[in-house]
């Protein structure tokens, strides 16, 4: 590839459009070959950090390095990125091969190793034999693939891309996921990906940031972010979460007591010094249901208020005696137990699964599911 | 089919058809007649008054209010009278397509340049930029030319009245049409296109020449030829800038002769006018069809309701 | 990013042309009609607001007041206007109506027949009527036939039976006639850009037919019918081509007419340039409703 390794430093990054501050002071470390994603709502910033890295907008503060050189001030058609768009953005009144070959006319390249690179990019993304015709002619799924052919041809050290598969339904998002992940390890290319779509960034990152209101809310592999989220905004933006309000106390153990009402839970691990109120959260596949009556550590009674069956899981939803609501997903491997409404249960939080964050302002969604599409 | 087929065909379709005629101004499924009727009379009386002066314009005899027979007379025919050979007609003929295509010839490039600047100026003067580019849409034509005339017969006294008076005043309400139809097209063009080729290493002016001008051609071409046909209607901003006989155009013509003229050569004339706007505005929507053929269909239709907003606005002319 | 410099270096020069010939031209009416003229009446226009004579302004406004000279002619001019209005809103929202609703198949050559008056010179189609409003014209013959001449001399907006003869009814259908296309086609873009499933809604929800006309498109078509209004308003108020085609007669004669008449006419230039710009005043209040609405729907376009 490139002589540069693509690795991207953004240092102290603002921009503000107006009284808004859409990117509030990033600072990002991602070395060459990365798959970095940056996920969050709509309005989280992303997309701006996005095209403040390719160019399109001036930082009003801050640097963005480029294998140690600040490129904040070069002009997008001198920065040695490229961009995959959200629309796409093929040129209308040229063929396939005319857009894929278009951006080799800057690069000091013969006619005819610009012909071979044309050929091989579109091999790699499996466009062979649809360069004549106008991008008006194909479908989503080779629009995009065009679009990411006419970046890779360049070979930059470093892609950018902006919710490249939002376009496109459910079915063939899945299969161009398998693709992106396959071409990023191929070429090696450092991808900087933009999208409000969790699933995508669980399945093709290294590593992810979590962004909110212009900040990085966390920031790590998927795994770290879903297992350890450090923040509510995090636990309930990726999967499912349970975050109950309790009163918090250090036990001295590198845990927490946590009282809910009359009854108090432990929890194994406590990150920082945390007092007074504060949330417990719980994945909802980590919640165990025992028959009424089990008694023990971590162990509350409640009662089932809605089953949810959903075909290779059930999602049970049990009133706890304090008046919280949890979320328990029972998986249907066939042995499990039938709820029903109104059955008595002992609900059971395992010590180690139980999280204990700060509280927060309310999470923009109860169901990271429902996350409203991103628009921009 | 009448009631009585309907009677004849079989005794149970008969009630329910009675039925659905007697309630049908309540029919959400049926096709509202009246509707379709008022319409299709206005249509008719839009269009049918033009038609007849145009079958005037081939009479054979002189009466300009009733069909006598079929001939090219009034067109070139006749030695003196037909428009071909009457001076005042033949030359307010060629002063309408001077003006026109000098008019085409100079506001549709300041208007795309226009559109391109403001669309994507940002910042302290563009706001009344913008406004200054739409108020010669929304000003009465009346005192536009009244304007126009006070300031070449004061101010302006070196350019006075005249062909170039004409000229200026055509581009200056034409230029806002342009500027409508460009920027309908920029808007449909998109900025992704724009910041697409910058990404992939084209310098400012490269984007402008390969990506913005081809995909703008469309609309210059639609700009050009319907600057054309808007110079060649106009009446009021004519007359008002005209200095003499030699400066009167096709419009002026045929207001000063209309209840006066002797034959039908005036409505041969008009005839003549007429197809050439027509056929103007039919190449405009044709090439424009053409050139953004291979796009798919959204963009040419975008394009479409760009002209469109064009003809709104077009109102005050 | 494409420098900002370049889209003000290409805006400059038509900026200063519209600057030059629109904002100039527009403030030379000021200028004249707050201005003097020479001993042979030529207007001698007064460019440094200091300097200013209101002398033919407050002629004009005492011109326009009742007992004035221009008195009737205003009132006239506001009554046909009105008039035309209101037939131009009873035949045409029917017929945007329809095109935008019902048209169906033959959608494509409705819309193409509307909008064909757009492109046929409006001094053309005025001429189509004079020829078939002359006394042997097939028009008069037809009117007179039927008896609708008598009719309208009964409703006192005609005299005689000559259509050209300096008839009321004959300017404002005149008027109807010329601008009619110009407020269908705002109101076919507003009735088409509405949302057909809140019509079905409505009627879902309980609504008779016309109750859903009434409450849901009527309300929603408000924009359309106001925009094709101002349209059809601002060129109407400055109209003077119609009446000299259509009458000719002082009885007929519009404001217009009184401007034109000042202005081409010779002597009183700078008499016709204050009442053009009491008449732009009046009109202003249109204008910039209307601009408002453009500018408000341009940026909704754009972003």
């Amino acid at each position: 590839m490139s002589a540069g390794k693509g690795d991207i430093k953004l240092d102290g990054l603002v921009k503000r459009y107006g009284e808004v501050v859409a990117v509030n002071g990033i600072d990002l470390d991602v070395p060459g070959g990365e798959f970095f994603t940056m996920l969050g709502p709509s309005g989280c910033g992303k997309t701006t950090t996005l095209r403040l890295i390719a160019g399109f907008e001036r930082p009003d503060e801050g640097e963005i390095l480029l294998d140690g050189v600040d490129m904040s001030r070069t002009p997008p058609h001198r920065r040695n990125v490229n961009t995959v768009f959200q629309s796409y953005a093929l040129f209308p009144h040229k063929t396939v091969e005319e857009n894929v070959g278009f951006g080799l006319r800057y690069q000091k390249v013969s006619k005819a190793d610009a012909a071979r690179r044309v050929g091989e990019a579109m091999e790699l993304v499996r466009l062979g034999g649809l360069g004549h015709r106008k991008p008006g002619q194909l479908s989503g799924g080779q629009q995009q693939r065009v679009a990411l052919a006419r970046a890779l041809v360049l070979e930059p050290p470093v892609l950018l891309l902006d919710e490249p598969l939002g376009a496109l339904d459910a079915r063939l998002r899945i299969d161009l996921q398998v693709e992106l992940k396959r071409i990023q390890e191929t070429l090696e290319v450092t991808f900087i990906y933009v999208t409000h779509d969790q699933d995508e960034a669980l399945t093709m990152s290294d590593r992810v940031a979590v962004m909110r209101n212009g900040n990085i809310e966390q920031c790590g592999p998927p795994q770290e972010l879903y297992e350890e989220p450090s923040t509510a905004f995090v636990a309930n933006f990726l999967g499912a979460s349970n975050l109950v309000p309790v009163q918090a106390a250090a036990d001295g153990a590198g845990g927490a007591q946590l009282t809910l009402g009359n009854f108090t839970l432990v929890a194994a691990e406590c990150a920082g010094d945390l007092r007074g109120d504060a949330l417990a959260m719980i994945r909802p596949e980590r919640v165990r249901l025992e028959p009424h009556g089990t008694t023990g550590e971590n162990r509350m009674p409640g009662m089932v208020e809605e089953v949810v069956y959903l075909g290779f899981h059930q999602d049970v939803r049990v009133r706890l005696a304090t008046g919280a609501l949890i979320r328990v997903d029972v998986p249907n491997d066939g042995d499990a137990i039938e709820y029903e409404q109104g059955n008595a249960v002992s609900v059971h939080l395992p010590p180690r699964y139980l999280r204990v964050l700060e509280t927060d302002e309310p999470a923009p969604t109860d169901q990271p599911d429902a996350a409203p599409a991103e628009v921009s | 089919m009448t009631d009585t087929t309907a009677l004849e065909r079989g005794i149970g379709a008969a009630p329910s058809r009675a039925r659905r005629r007697r309630f049908q101004w309540r029919d959400p499924w049926g096709h509202p007649r009246g509707l379709a009727l008022v319409t299709w009379i206005y249509i008719l009386w839009s269009i049918v008054p033009v038609l007849l002066a145009i079958r005037f314009a081939f009479n054979s005899g002189r009466s300009r209010s009733a069909a006598q027979g079929w001939s090219l007379r009034w067109f070139w025919k006749d030695p003196n009278l037909s428009v071909f050979h009457d001076p005042t007609l033949s030359s307010a003929l060629q002063q309408s397509l001077t003006l026109a295509f000098f008019a085409m010839l100079i506001a549709t490039p300041l208007g795309v340049a226009l559109a391109l600047g403001l669309q994507r100026w940002r910042g302290p003067g563009s706001g009344t930029a913008n406004v200054l580019t739409l108020l010669p849409l929304v000003t009465p034509e009346l005192v536009f030319a009244v304007g126009l005339f006070l300031l070449f017969t004061t101010a302006f006294k070196v350019i006075g009245l005249g062909t170039t008076a004409q000229v200026i005043g055509h581009v200056t309400f034409s230029m806002s049409f342009v500027v409508v139809i460009v920027r309908g097209r920029l808007a449909t063009i998109g900025g992704d296109l724009e910041e697409a080729a910058a990404d992939l290493g084209a310098p400012p002016w490269d984007v402008v020449r390969r990506i913005l001008v081809p995909l703008l051609l469309p609309a210059i071409a639609a700009s050009l030829l319907i600057v054309f046909a808007l110079s060649i209607d106009d009446f009021v901003v004519s007359q008002y800038l005209a200095s003499g006989a030699d400066t009167t155009t096709v419009p002026m013509r045929i207001y000063a002769q209309a209840r006066a003229a002797p034959t039908p050569a005036l409505n041969a004339l008009a005839t003549i006018m007429l197809t050439v706007t027509l056929l103007a505005l039919g190449l405009a929507y044709l090439v424009f069809r053409l050139m953004t053929r291979g796009e798919g269909g959204g963009s040419a239709i975008g394009q479409l309701a760009g002209i469109e907003a064009g003809i709104d606005a077009g109102g005050s002319k | 990013m494409t420098p900002r410099w370049i889209w003000r270096v290409l805006a400059a020069p038509p900026l200063v042309w519209l600057a030059l010939f629109f904002l100039v031209a527009t403030y030379a009416i000021v200028s004249v009609g707050m201005g003097n003229v020479t001993t042979l009446f030529e207007p001698v226009p007064h460019w440094n607001p200091l300097d200013w004579n209101v002398g033919y302004l407050v002629q004009a406004i005492k011109d326009v007041l009742p007992g004035g000279t221009t008195w009737p002619v205003a009132v006239r001019t506001v009554a046909y206007v009105v008039v035309a209005m209101a037939l131009s809103l009873v035949i045409g929202y029917p017929v945007a109506y329809y095109a935008a609703r019902y048209a169906g198949r033959s959608r494509g050559i409705v819309l193409l027949l509307l909008v064909l008056p757009f492109w046929i010179s409006y001094i053309m189609r005025m001429f189509a009527w004079t020829n078939l409003l002359a006394t042997d014209g097939y028009a008069s013959k037809a009117l007179n036939g039927l008896g609708i001449d008598t009719l309208m001399n009964r409703l006192g907006v005609m005299d005689g039976n000559d259509w050209l003869g300096g008839q009321s009814v004959t300017v404002v259908l005149a008027l109807v006639y010329g601008y009619l296309p110009f407020f269908i086609l705002p109101l076919y873009a507003s009735l088409d850009r509405l949302d057909h499933r809140l019509i079905e809604a409505s009627r879902d929800l309980g609504a008779s037919p016309f109750q859903s006309f009434w409450r849901t498109v009527l309300p929603l078509s408000k924009s359309g019918i106001l925009a094709g209004m101002v349209l059809i308003a601002l060129p109407m108020f400055g109209d003077y081509f119609t009446q000299d085609l259509m009458s000719g007669s002082p009885h007929t004669s519009m404001i217009g007419n009184t401007i034109n008449g000042y202005v081409q006419g010779g002597s009183e230039k700078s008499l016709g340039a204050a009442l053009t710009m009491l008449l732009s005043v009046f009109l202003l209040v249109f204008m910039l409703g209307y601009l408002r609405s453009m500018r408000a729907e341009q940026r909704q376009a754009t972003t």
